[in-house]
């Protein structure tokens, strides 16, 4: 850093004073009346709007949440301690906004779009209001491009397209950040701008998950957005409408983005809380009336967006151009329940959800996903032609395997033919493992498929068949890096494609034994 | 909990109606005055937050004191008050009523903080120059308050003009730390 140069200073300070506006203008004042558990009761400010930033003494803000005939119930988007009865309050005049744009990508902001990360204040081009109504019939068009999350069971078998709202939903402790984490670094070279959501999450997690995407490289297409277990409920509860702003942004301007909310069960419980506090009637679980909404607004404004919208909302600037916001909401269940309140809303909102299974986690299945109740409603039609041929037989394979082994553990012997068919299923479904940070690449899932379709896998023991992935890849990046390179980029399917692939994994299989059993 | 001035307000409006009917606004707006300044002396108090007292116990305590100022139906809306036990709302009922008496009148009560007693040349001024923002008569008092330091700060209603050299300074203060 330079040496500081005292005038410069005196400079800017003068510049900073004559910038002020000192013209008075007419304010709304009312007084506080009760500060409560972050709920404060104001006497008077008949002009507050719903949802309009209050500010307090000592730069306090707060949002108006209850207008009422005498009274504006404000939930304190910060330190409330400060706060006393009969202090005044004042409209802003401003509905709740966060700043953004390109400047916020490789940042951490808490939920009002701070920078917490100790790089320094974030030039952001423009802001926008946290809460906004999602684009309508008009402006949108279908889902038919995928989004790559790198993992072989998803992008074969729960294929996402940009746009959609796929939900990850499981148990604690069982991998649904681990997924988000990896589709992030995935999206590495795409375009597709990301942005982490973490609500109610432990500082620690937070960090790590920051660290783990700056070490991948990931953190320059990333935005992570903060609002911790130690933030107030209000920052909680606001902190997926600003993460989504903040994807919007790229909606808008024509490209693609994908935003994760990890986990709106926290979230829910945050205004759960703010409700309550607010004297709102408790219904189920103790939720509010208008939980349903609080996620189904939310998970509308992630969506697919036409060339007429991109080109109506950046003024002609971008034109020919799609964009779309892609969510991938996270639900923690309780021991396996998705019967629950919140999980059967956001279940019924979404297109479809991957659900991961305790049982498969600890038989050590991971990505424990299981194929039989996890559904993508709408990215088949996205899924690129090289993935959907090949992956139609895998899924076919582990249907008709998890009812044979549910079958054969009572039958003393098989008849060839169900012996065939379990010996497949068993090595299809190790072949589905795949630890956590090595995104695959659409050639190289292809190919991985390929093998299994072909029964190249029949003639290696289960616990080789990752050894075998392995080597096969490694042996394909390496004599065929250029075909893997062309089939990635384009993803196409033909007689050519498969001729090629099966005088590859021929030459392959011809040069190596794993030891038939 | 319902706010005191949710509660206020049926009893002032009703009281305002009956005022309006018989031509006694200002009579009933001078005894209301008068009510919400015997009810702040102690033994008053006592004697109307005693839960010993009964309702009519009570509201003949208050019409005693006020004596023949009181008309028959303002005796018969100190009963009705006291009947419901809402006697503690008499300085919210006046506030209300006040306020409908500006409405009524078009007049607004504006309250002018200033670091020195203003002169009559001033309050002129800012009587004049408030009737034309406000378009309205106005009901000017100013309070005398020298840490304001100069400037004067204009509060009617919800409504607050922060003309003054603290609030300035404040503002400085505030758009300095944003830096």
């Amino acid at each position: 850093m330079d040496t500081l140069n005292p005038s410069e200073i005196s400079e800017l300070i003068k510049g900073r004073i004559s910038q002020l506006d000192v013209a008075v203008q007419p304010q709304n004042e009312g007084t506080i009346v009760s500060v409560s558990d972050g709920i404060v009761r104001i006497h008077g400010l008949a002009e507050a709007q719903y949802g309009e930033m209050i500010e307090f003494p000592g730069g306090v803000f707060g949002m108006a949440m209850n207008l009422e005939r005498d009274s504006v119930g404000a939930v304190v988007l910060g330190e409330y301690r400060e706060l006393s009865e009969g202090m005044t309050a004042r409209c802003t005049k401003r509905i709740a906004e966060v700043p953004t744009g390109p400047e916020m990508l490789g940042r951490v902001v808490d939920a009002l779009g701070n920078p917490i990360d100790g790089k320094g204040p974030i030039q952001a081009s423009s802001s926008s209001p946290i809460e906004k109504v999602a684009p309508g019939v008009i402006a949108r068009q279908g889902v038919s491009e995928p989004v790559q999350l790198g993992i072989k069971c998803i992008d074969a078998m729960i294929p996402i397209g940009r746009g959609q709202r796929e939900l990850i939903i499981g148990d604690r402790q069982i991998g649904k950040t681990a997924i988000a984490v990896d589709a992030i670094i995935n999206q590495k070279g795409t375009g597709i701008k990301c942005i982490y959501v973490a609500i109610g999450q432990k500082m620690s997690t937070i960090a790590n998950i920051v660290r783990t995407l700056e070490e991948s490289g990931a953190m320059e297409h990333t935005v992570v957005v903060s609002a911790s277990a130690a933030e107030p409920a209000p920052l909680q509860y606001i902190a997926p409408y600003s993460g989504c702003s903040i994807g919007e942004y790229f909606r808008d301007r024509g490209e693609d983005a994908l935003i994760i909310y990890d986990d709106l069960t926290k979230q829910a419980w945050a205004y759960r809380q703010i409700s309550l506090l607010l004297r709102r009637p408790p219904g189920r679980e103790a939720y509010p009336g208008d939980i349903f909404y609080l996620h189904s607004r939310l998970l509308e404004r992630a969506a697919r967006v036409n060339a007429d919208y991109v080109e109506q909302m950046t003024n002609g600037e971008v034109k020919g151009k799609t964009g779309s916001l892609t969510a991938l909401p996270i639900i923690e269940t309780q021991a396996g329940d998705v019967g629950a309140f919140v999980p059967t809303n956001v279940i019924s909102i979404t297109d479809g959800q991957i659900y991961l299974e305790t049982d498969r986690f600890n038989a050590g299945i991971r990505p424990a996903m299981s194929p039989g109740i996890s559904v993508s409603r709408v990215g088949g039609d996205a899924q690129v032609d090289f993935m959907r041929r090949l992956a139609g037989g895998i899924k076919l394979a582990l249907a008709q395997y998890r009812e044979l082994a549910a079958f054969s553990q009572f039958a003393s012997d098989l008849d060839e033919a169900t012996r065939r068919q379990l010996e497949h299923g068993e090595r299809v479904e190790e072949l589905m493992k795949q630890p956590q940070f090595s995104p695959m690449s659409v050639a190289e899932m292809g190919v991985s498929l390929f093998a299994a379709n072909e029964g190249y896998l029949d003639n290696v023991p289960v616990n080789k068949v990752l050894d075998f992935e392995r080597d096969l890849l490694s042996y394909m990046n390496s004599e065929h890096g250029e075909w893997m390179a062309d089939i990635t980029a384009t993803g196409r399917h033909d007689d050519e494609v498969v001729e090629y692939m099966k005088k590859a994994v021929d030459e392959f299989a011809s040069s190596h034994d794993y030891g038939a059993e | 909990m319902a706010e005191l001035a949710t509660l206020a307000r049926p009893y002032a409006s009703a009281a305002f109606d009956i005022a309006k009917d018989q031509n006694q606004l200002d009579r009933w707006s001078d005894v209301l005055r008068l009510l919400t300044q015997t009810i702040q002396v102690s033994e008053v108090r006592q004697l109307i937050e005693s839960p010993v007292h009964s309702p009519a116990r009570k509201a003949l305590g208050l019409t005693d004191l006020l004596g023949d100022q009181l008309t028959d139906s303002m005796r018969r809306f100190i009963q009705v008050l006291a009947d419901n036990r809402r006697l503690e709302l008499i300085p919210q009922v006046r506030e209300a009523f006040e306020v409908r008496l500006e409405e009524e009148r078009r007049t607004l009560a504006v309250e002018v903080t200033a670091a020195v007693e203003l002169s009559d040349s001033e309050r002129q001024r800012f009587e004049d120059a408030l009737r034309r923002r406000f378009e309205r008569d106005i009901n000017l008092s100013s309070i005398v308050d020298p840490s304001v330091l100069g400037g004067a700060l204009i509060r009617a209603g919800d409504t607050v003009l922060d003309g003054t050299v603290r609030g300035k300074l404040e503002k400085l203060r505030a758009h300095m730390q944003r830096a």
